[in-house]
């Protein structure tokens, strides 16, 4: 906290250049561009789909929302939201614990795996499922025999859903186990914790944070997935569609009820991005204090 | 109560961090592990806390003679200290002291009031009672460290186990901290072990010191004991400064460049590499050669701060450096400049063949 103000101190006394500052022009040239890029990027496409979406007044975007097949998107996005973070959550904070407080042989290959929905196109990941599940995969007759449908059914949405995000909350969380280290778990362990007690009482309280900010992301990208749940989904109306990919069928259709819909998504990215900040804000301010002297 | 290792073997990949290490600590002493880093102490601490596991074969830890080999952490009641302290950052000072109380399960549990009261006694041992509801981060490090302690005694240990117990607190704390803790031991008279590589630390406060040097261990004793006689060049080179002068030694007789010392405890040993080791303050200054047995040096350098005078000399005959320490009293008797001629006479002297294996290092602090 003191750095900014002294900083602020020196500069206000003597004028005193800083041996990396750059002249004025060239800030502002960086500035601006900066900026530039961002409106062009971000700020107009972000307005231009609200514009869109009120284009034909308040109540046709109201209106947009009054179908069922609409309805249905929501309730299948919330579905498979709803499955796949509780499940990362649970495997993430397993495989960030087996990661940062054991050593066992194939340590290295589990991170790297941890990875593979990150590093493989998301069209691939749902193509992976088709391959295994679909009528002509591996395990298609299989299921067709027992009456077991996973591709163009929800299940087949959760499981592309959970793959894509899977490395979210586990990515979060290893650097930051890695670095508590596990002196505090071993130090409940000399006092008497049990294995449970330990996770409990004193990894789950120092990860919150962290936890809450992988929880986050994950779910944003879990309701914004579209390539590997495509794949899988087969396109049905009111049964296999989620918002992003009724989105785009209805843009062909009705372009404000797309663009309708379409801000539900913005708005989920807004409240997202208000939540990291307001986590990050939190932890910073935790980790100021137990820094404090 | 007593606690024993036997055999302790412990390897960290292709590396031996322990061979065969066996210990036996009275009920009620208090130990100190002393050597340099890697020498294997940590280690064995973590073993017999149950933190860590020795290699299958015949490997045992007793404590008070049961056998707690296969026994983890949390059944041991063994109170461990960590070098950072490892204080559960959101927990208060009052409720990292009642975790121990906490966890255990509602059978053995002890009532709300109870815990209160024994943090509170806690509190009040390790001199924090005000601080009670500070976070760990609002205390100082000799404060989490008083903590940290409370904490492992809160829970009635066995054996106390400290790890580099003051390794992160400045010079002054620390020594406050330590005559704190061997008060500490003298009024509960727990079995306490702890690992330090200081070795002023390890004779201060401890009843016996272990000097382990490369996964073993090669003198236990009484801290004057250790550094009065030490088992080898090793022992002698950690335990304070140290000069040493090489040469031959024949039948009790040593030869150092142009000078002959008469050693008595080495009669009838002949080793034509031999090394005497003195240490700075064992040794008389004169203007005057005082016998057959005075090496002329020349003065090189002149430390008059602090409470004794360090000089730096360099031998006439073969140029060697060495160092040493006067009181001012001394001092003020002899009061040469640097480059005059001045006579010393080692007063005690140990000689050990000389280990080309393993270059003197500087272990002190």
């Amino acid at each position: 906290m003191s750095a900014p103000h002294s900083l602020i101190a020196t500069e206000r006394l003597g004028g005193h250049r800083r041996p990396t500052t750059e002249p004025p022009w060239v800030r502002r040239l960086l500035i601006g561009v900066a900026l530039a890029f961002l409106a062009i990027f971000l700020w107009v496409p972000l307005a231009a789909v609200f514009a869109q979406a009120f284009a034909k007044g308040a109540r046709a975007y109201f209106d947009s929302f009054n179908d069922p097949v609409t309805f249905a998107a929501v309730k299948l996005t919330l579905i498979a939201a709803g499955i796949a973070v509780p499940l990362n959550l649970v495997f993430g904070v397993a495989a960030a614990w087996a990661i940062s407080k054991f050593n066992f042989p194939g340590k290295s290959l589990l991170i790297t795996l941890i990875d593979l929905p990150f590093s493989v196109s998301p069209v691939i990941a749902g193509l992976i499922y088709v391959l295994l599940f679909g009528a002509q995969g591996l395990l298609g007759p299989w299921l067709i025999d027992h009456d077991i449908r996973i591709i163009f059914a929800v299940p087949g949405i959760v499981l592309a859903t959970t793959f894509v995000t899977f490395p979210f909350v586990a990515r979060e969380l290893i650097p930051l186990m890695q670095a508590q280290g596990r002196s505090e778990e071993e130090a409940a362990l000399s006092l008497g914790a049990s294995g449970w007690q330990t996770f409990w009482r004193v990894t789950v309280p120092n990860i919150k944070w962290g936890l809450l900010y992988g929880i986050i992301l994950c779910n944003a990208r879990a309701m914004g997935e579209f390539g590997a749940v495509s794949v899988v989904s087969g396109h049905i109306r009111g049964e296999t569609n989620t918002i992003p990919l009724h989105i785009e069928i209805l843009y062909s259709e009705n372009v404000v009820a797309a663009f309708a819909v379409a801000t539900l998504l913005t708005l989920l990215a807004l409240v997202t991005l208000c939540l990291k900040t307001w986590v990050e804000w939190r932890a910073a301010a935790e980790s100021q204090t137990a820094e404090a002297e | 109560m007593s606690v024993e290792v036997r055999n302790i073997t412990k390897t960290f990949g292709s590396f031996t961090a322990l061979n065969n290490v066996s210990l036996n600590v009275e009920s009620g002493e208090l130990i100190a592990l002393l050597g340099p880093s890697g020498s294997g102490k940590t280690t064995l601490l973590r073993i017999i806390a149950g933190l860590e596991f020795a290699d299958p074969g015949t490997a045992q830890v007793l404590f008070h003679g049961e056998d707690v080999t296969n026994l983890p952490a949390s059944q041991r009641r063994a109170g461990f200290a960590f070098q950072h302290y490892a204080l559960f950052r959101h927990l208060t000072v009052f409720e990292n002291i009642a975790f121990g109380l906490r966890v255990r399960p509602r059978a053995t549990r002890p009532s709300e009031e109870s815990i209160r009261e024994r943090v509170t006694e806690l509190l009040k041992l390790i001199q924090l009672d005000p601080l009670a509801n500070r976070f760990p981060s609002q205390l100082s490090g000799g404060q989490r460290q008083r903590v940290a302690l409370a904490r492992a005694l809160a829970v009635e240990p066995k054996v106390l186990l400290l790890d580099e117990p003051f390794g992160a607190l400045d010079a002054k704390v620390r020594k406050q901290l330590r005559r704190w803790l061997r008060k500490l031991h003298d009024d509960i008279h727990i079995t306490s072990i702890f690992v330090t590589h200081d070795q002023e630390e390890a004779l201060e406060v401890a009843d016996r010191v272990v000097v382990m040097n490369e996964g073993g261990i090669v003198q236990i004793g009484p801290p004057h004991e250790v550094y009065d006689r030490p088992a080898n060049a090793f022992v002698f080179n950690f335990l304070g400064n140290v000069n040493l002068f090489q040469g031959r030694m024949d039948d009790g007789l040593m030869k150092i460049g142009d000078t002959e010392l008469h050693v008595a405890e080495n009669l009838g040993t002949s080793v034509s590499d031999a090394t005497v080791y003195f240490r700075p303050h064992d040794v008389k200054v004169s203007t005057e050669p005082v016998g057959q047995e005075s090496i002329a040096a020349l003065i090189r350098h002149i430390n008059l701060a602090g409470p004794v005078v360090r000089i730096d000399l360099e031998r006439a005959d073969t140029g060697s450096r060495f160092e040493v320490e006067l009181n001012r009293e001394q001092w003020q008797g002899i009061d040469r400049r640097v480059g005059d001629r001045v006579f010393v006479d080692l007063q005690r002297v140990r000689v050990f063949p000389t280990d080309h294996k393993t270059p003197l290092e500087d272990f002190s602090i």
